[in-house]
């Protein structure tokens, strides 16, 4: 029998008649033909155009922008508010937080002195090239400024998104395991910079310095660290001499 | 959970590319070093094609050794 109408006559082409007297006719050469239509698009294609574009954006203004990521609790937004309230007067630091909910890092920051766009990204647990476009339109930083995107905490899925920023700098606080870097290897690997966070905490913890950084340079020779405490201050010299020589770096970027 | 995400985007690659025609095969190919898990891919994928021109369709994953992620080909019904 015909498996298309269930009509009883045989599965070639036939013609029946409805209870209502339409006419009706089949062609069942029933074979589901397909069709293969090659693509080889990258699944991260939109991200990363986006990505570009936001690059663009930043370079055409001379904008330094640092995608900060670590696991959560590491410091970030601890880090930021000190950057913000250290340079005050000197540097120009527009922050984009994301989180997945609350606005408690960017009551922070904004606290500590700087413009600052709330990103919640719901259910996300990283963020993306678009939502950092969106971001920035409402941000609108000036020219010559620091952009500080805080990632959402999370040594997994922000690596693999390229959000348009300069470098990614990643923060490792003594609280964690000194063999994160070898766990999380993405994240290491794709960071220009890994700051070792809570220093201060050092007498008190079991983490093995050398052995993060071993671990660090394993995965990654070509990071540079350092070691400082975003609360009390040790250190944040080192970090403050990487910003400018990478806001410079920017800016002449912006003309080649 | 970025799986999440890819997962949308080969939905949303392979629906455009089909213009209109239903969805039976999506070939994708996932490196090992992409830090992607292809288990999560697959986890995703029903749920996210559902409603969509690919829902029931296939999702075939390739594992190579790079850091490989793309949509490869597509299988679609051919317009009658």
């Amino acid at each position: 029998m015909c498996g298309h109408c269930g009509c009883g006559q045989p599965e070639m082409e036939h013609e029946h008649v409805h209870a209502d007297g339409t006419r009706h006719s089949h062609h069942h050469d029933h074979e589901h033909r397909t069709t293969v239509i090659a693509l080889n698009t990258r699944i991260l294609a939109k991200n990363d155009a986006l990505a570009a574009r936001n690059r663009a954006w930043f370079a055409g203004r001379e904008i330094l922008a640092i995608n900060l990521v670590s696991a959560p609790g590491a410091g970030k937004t601890t880090l930021l508010e000190r950057t913000i309230r250290d340079l005050d007067g000197q540097t120009n630091i527009g922050v984009l937080e994301g989180d997945q909910a609350t606005t408690l890092d960017s009551d922070r920051v904004r606290a500590a002195g700087a413009s600052v766009v709330q990103v919640n990204t719901g259910t996300g647990c990283h963020l993306e090239a678009d939502q950092v476009a969106r971001g920035l339109n409402e941000l609108r930083p000036p020219t010559r400024s620091i952009v500080m995107i805080e990632n959402v905490g999370n040594l997994v899925c922000p690596a693999m998104f390229d959000l348009g920023e300069r470098a990614k700098v990643v923060l490792l606080s003594v609280t964690e395991g000194d063999d994160k870097p070898l766990k999380y290897p993405h994240m290491f690997r794709a960071a220009s910079l890994m700051l070792l966070n809570k220093v201060d905490l050092l007498p008190h913890v079991d983490f093995d310095v050398q052995r993060a950084l071993a671990c660090a340079r394993e995965v990654n020779p070509d990071m540079s660290v350092l070691r400082l405490s975003a609360r009390t201050g040790e250190g944040m010299t080192a970090w403050y001499e990487w910003l400018q020589r990478e806001a410079k770096a920017a800016s002449e970027a912006a003309f080649i | 959970m970025h799986e999440l995400s890819l997962t949308r985007e080969i939905v949303s690659i392979a629906c455009n590319a089909a213009s209109g025609q239903r969805v039976h095969m999506i070939s994708v190919e996932v490196g090992k070093l992409s830090c992607v898990s292809p288990d999560a891919l697959a986890f995703c994928f029903d749920v996210v094609a559902q409603g969509t021109l690919a829902e029931g369709a296939r999702l075939n994953i390739r594992r190579t050794n790079g850091d490989e992620l793309h949509v490869v080909t597509l299988e679609v019904e051919e317009a009658v």
